[in-house]
């Protein structure tokens, strides 16, 4: 039986709820830059800490802002702070990775000790410590987050790569002369990809998570940006009366990272190997 | 030996066993009608490629299939118990186990002794201090050497060849009276399997054990075996005595089977005979016989069903008179493109080529710590223009390592290696990489999965200059028909191709540079018997056609001897005998040579013991003969402490013994005709 023969691109549902969830959210956080039902950032102090209403879906915070369009407003940043982490902690680890597993000795010693050292430390640690010492910002606050995780992808390629170093296609390109960046290019890369993209969906939910701790810690971006760690924190003060300040963010915040969560579930258990049932010749 | 007449009261008896298992595709017809009795006593020997059932009739007697497997049987019974019903009480008590992968079958965390006392207390109540004892006596009845030791040790502290003797011993532990055995010797190395054969048959005749032998190797069957059925795609294609099924095959599966087998006994025996095509879709099995597409004796009338028919010999053909006289048809070479008589030159010459593996990490070597494994010492060999040199020896003798030494794909700590008249640098040229090419064994894991057939060619194709742009698509296209297979394949990816077809694309993209010299490194070790002729086939016409020189690295001799025109036996990192097939095939011999020859189960050979080495020996001294402590000619302390001389018996041929030539010459002619 060939696999031919078999639709080799069925999406597991996961990924398409996951997928579509991701979608609403992604068209809000744009839409939600130019365009919210309120001026996110104007007080109405008369209206102050109302309960969720047919005018305000979400209720209003101590200023009296409108929370839906907080929480439209500041989707973006959360989005960008997990992508943009993740797209750093690639672009970082996936060539630091490819290249401690191909130049074995000093290099990768180097290299390996170094991420060893990193991950030693605890992820909110580290964010602080980059955090601390410069003014924060949104931008700061994606490139310490991202900067958390190059040393899982270092080792993550480098874990893969090694393994397919073995490999006797890579023997073979080894025997037609190929250098390292055609090794690299060609045969490591390609088979490489599917766990180092499984992985990297994974993280975007801890990194979002990370984002938004650093935020409610005072790292992040600054009032009155509404990123939803920042409202969250903002909304403390005022659980009891006001539950809905902190608990929309929150809630959104829960979406976002399920929706990512079931992408990254889904492109597993399409791109992982062992689950499709890959060699029947 | 025990006839049809004794079968009635067989101690195992399986009448019209049929399973099923759901895929993808549907129902899977893993098996179908297939009937099989073993005697009290008796050693039946079941046969076919892979996929064709085998294992599935060892998981049906054990009750393992898995609840998802469909089981419909008229009988399956195992001394009046009623193995449907009542595998799970008898598997591990009256049925014992034996399974190929010794490394998987033997937990690693646990003491060889403890998985040996389990059975028994389990299954006997023994207590633990006398199933201990018992234990370690079963082991020395085995021949593991210090018993009590091993009893404490861990798996990995064992070679495969004891382990596959612990594995032999777990399944014996509980006293069963049936023993299957499921590829028990093929993952061993042939001196280790010959020894393991020996042992099976004491067994069988010391405690009267009856055995189930599960191989696609018809050599062990042929040593071991009363009876054979053969299995062709979950059905019985014949069935009879061994000296009946084997000398005198009359199912077409079977002669084809034995016509495509290469055997070291017939050295250049010309082309083999495959079998074309490849195993039916059991999702939708044929009503009539299944072997008739692949079948050189088709005829009208096989589309009908076809019952086992015959007294004490049964074949399901119904051909079977016409055909008997009939040998399978062997597959036309291809039209003779000229083959360019050209005088042979040396073309890869290697001189004292030496490898060490091991030592610790870069900090260890810093420090001067690094001590290591001589994987190949100071070998010397070279390859003429044309010229096929097969490379034998056990797992782990250096074989492959020397041929990566010699396309300078590992560094070597010295030695030099000439090419064509030039010296090739550590670091080697382009030219000689285009010149000098490989094809693996593994073809699973040669081929990238994640580019296409013609994405695969095409970079090779394009990497050395062979061709730009449009005609890269050309010449891809050239490289499939050279290999024989279809153009269309091209678009193909690496997991939509058999075994086989993996391994034609694996000699295309050696090919697909043009060279003079291919490092076949087990290329055809991993394919079923029918296909592994078809690419012997085909690596023969390609050196005809091109006239490429290869180095032929095998473990099987019989391939060795089927496509070399020289051989060379190596040992631990040395070339102990080196020459043209047939004077190495015949003595006078290299004491391991001798020793690997009459190892072969070849099917024929009388059942004459093989050579047996001394159970243990002192390692070898680095001074003397590597393989003194495992020499059964050993001729004293010379052999430990001086480096044995090359003598040289005759044009081309050189032994590396100590021992005398015409004592040498003395012994018997392992590979004769039985007497």
């Amino acid at each position: 039986m060939s696999l031919a023969t078999l639709p080799r691109l069925r999406a597991p549902s996961t990924l398409v709820l996951g997928g579509t969830l991701l979608a609403l959210i992604v068209v809000a956080a744009i839409v939600g830059i130019w365009v919210t039902p309120y001026d996110p950032t104007l007080f109405a102090v008369r209206f102050r800490l109302q309960p969720p209403s047919l005018a305000h879906p979400f209720g209003t915070d101590e200023f009296g802002r409108d929370v839906l369009s907080r929480i439209l407003a500041g989707a973006h940043l959360s989005l960008a702070t997990g992508f943009g982490a993740m797209a750093i902690s690639l672009g970082v680890g996936v060539p630091l990775g490819l290249v401690a597993a191909f130049h074995r000795g000093a290099v990768q010693e180097v290299i390996m000790r170094a991420v060893d050292l990193l991950i030693a430390l605890p992820p909110v640690l580290l964010g602080l410590l980059v955090l601390a010492v410069t003014p924060p910002g949104l931008f700061k606050t994606i490139a310490a987050v991202g900067l958390v995780y190059v040393p899982i992808l270092v080792r993550l390629t480098r874990a893969v790569a090694l393994g397919l170093l073995e490999e006797d296609f890579v023997q073979a390109a080894r025997a037609r002369g190929e250098g390292a960046l055609p090794i690299l290019w060609h045969e490591i890369l390609p088979n490489a990809w599917p766990p180092i993209i499984v992985e990297c969906g994974l993280r975007v939910t801890f990194a979002i998570l990370l984002g938004s701790a650093l935020s409610f810690l005072g790292l992040g971006p600054q009032p009155p940006a509404s990123e939803w760690g920042l409202m969250i924190a903002e909304g403390r003060d005022f659980l009891t009366q006001a539950p809905w300040v902190c608990l929309a963010p929150g809630l959104s915040l829960c979406v976002l990272l399920v929706s990512v969560n079931l992408v990254g579930e889904g492109l597993r258990e399409r791109l992982d190997p062992h689950l499709q049932g890959r060699g029947h010749a | 030996m025990p006839d049809a007449l004794t079968l009635t009261d067989a101690a195992l008896k399986i009448e019209a066993l049929s399973v099923a298992y759901p895929s993808r595709g549907g129902w899977l017809q893993a098996l179908d009608n297939v009937s099989l009795a073993i005697p009290p006593g008796g050693v039946l020997g079941l046969v076919g490629e892979s996929g064709s059932g085998k294992s599935t009739v060892v998981l049906a007697l054990l009750g393992l299939l898995g609840p998802a497997a469909k089981i419909t049987a008229q009988r399956l019974s195992y001394g009046g118990h009623d193995l449907l019903r009542e595998a799970p009480t008898l598997r591990g008590r009256r049925i014992g186990v034996v399974f190929q992968d010794t490394t998987a079958a033997l937990n690693p965390a646990l003491t060889i002794g403890s998985q040996l006392v389990e059975p028994m207390r389990l299954h006997l109540g023994t207590e633990p201090r006398a199933a201990w004892q018992r234990g370690t006596d079963l082991l020395a009845e085995l021949g593991v050497p210090r018993p009590a030791q091993v009893m404490k040790s861990y798996a990995h502290q064992l070679s495969g060849g004891m382990k596959q003797r612990v594995g032999i011993a777990t399944a014996l532990a509980s006293e069963p009276d049936l023993l299957l055995l499921d590829e028990p010797t093929t993952a061993l190395d042939v001196t280790i399997e010959a020894q393991i054969l020996s042992l099976l048959d004491e067994l069988r005749v010391r405690r009267n054990l009856s055995m189930l032998l599960v191989s696609h190797n018809l050599g062990i069957v042929d040593r071991l075996c009363d009876r054979v059925s053969v299995l062709y795609a979950g059905r019985l294609a014949e069935s009879g005595t061994t000296r009946d099924v084997l000398h005198r095959p009359r199912h077409p599966y079977t002669k084809g089977l034995l016509a495509a087998l290469p055997r070291p006994d017939r050295p250049h025996a010309g082309r083999l005979a495959p079998i074309p095509g490849g195993l039916p879709d059991l999702t939708r099995p044929d009503p009539g016989c299944n072997f008739r597409p692949r079948c050189a004796f088709a005829v009208d009338g096989c589309e009908k069903p076809q019952a086992l028919r015959g007294e004490l010999h049964e074949v399901s053909c119904h051909r079977v008179d016409e055909i008997a006289d009939q040998e399978w048809p062997v597959e036309p070479a291809p039209v003779a493109t000229g083959k360019t008589a050209r005088k042979p030159l040396p073309l890869l010459e290697a001189e004292g080529l030496s490898a060490r593996f091991g030592g610790g990490g870069w900090l260890a070597r810093m420090l001067g710590k690094s001590t290591g494994v001589l994987a190949v010492d100071q070998v010397s060999l070279s390859i003429n223009t044309g010229e096929v040199v097969g490379l034998v020896g056990e797992s782990g003798c250096g074989k492959s390592t020397l041929g990566r030494l010699m396309l300078r794909l590992l560094p070597a700590r010295n030695g030099t290696l000439n090419f064509d008249g030039g010296p090739v640098e550590p670091e080697a040229s382009r030219d000689f990489r285009r010149r000098a090419q490989v094809v693996f064994q593994n073809s699973g894991t040669s081929l990238n999965p994640r580019q296409t057939v013609g994405m695969i060619l095409g970079r090779a194709v394009r990497w050395f200059d062979m061709a730009r742009g449009p005609a890269v698509a050309t010449e891809v296209d050239r490289l499939l028909d050279l290999v024989r297979l279809p153009r269309a394949y091209a678009a193909r990816y690496p997991h939509q191709l058999s075994g086989g077809e993996k391994q034609r694309i694996g000699i295309a993209r050696a090919l697909a540079s043009r060279p003079d010299f291919l490092v076949c490194d087990e290329a055809v070790s991993a394919l079923d018997v029918s296909v592994q002729a078809a690419v012997l086939n085909l690596l023969r016409d390609l050196r005809d056609e091109l006239g490429v020189a290869y180095l032929f690295i095998s473990h099987d001799i019989g391939v060795i001897a089927h496509i070399a025109d020289r051989i060379a036996v190596m040992y631990q990192g040395t070339i102990v005998e080196e020459g043209p097939v047939d004077d190495v095939l015949h003595p006078p011999y290299h004491p391991y040579t001798e020793l690997l020859l009459s190892s072969v189960p070849l099917i024929g050979r009388d059942r004459r013991e093989p050579v047996a080495p001394p159970a243990t020996g002192t390692p070898a001294a680095s001074e003397g003969c590597k393989f003194a402590a495992r020499c059964p000619r050993k001729l004293g302390p010379v052999c430990d402490t001086l480096a044995p001389p090359l003598q040289q018996a005759g044009p081309g041929h050189a032994i590396r013994c100590h021992i005398p030539l015409p004592e040498l010459a003395a012994v018997p002619h392992w590979l004769g005709s039985p007497a």
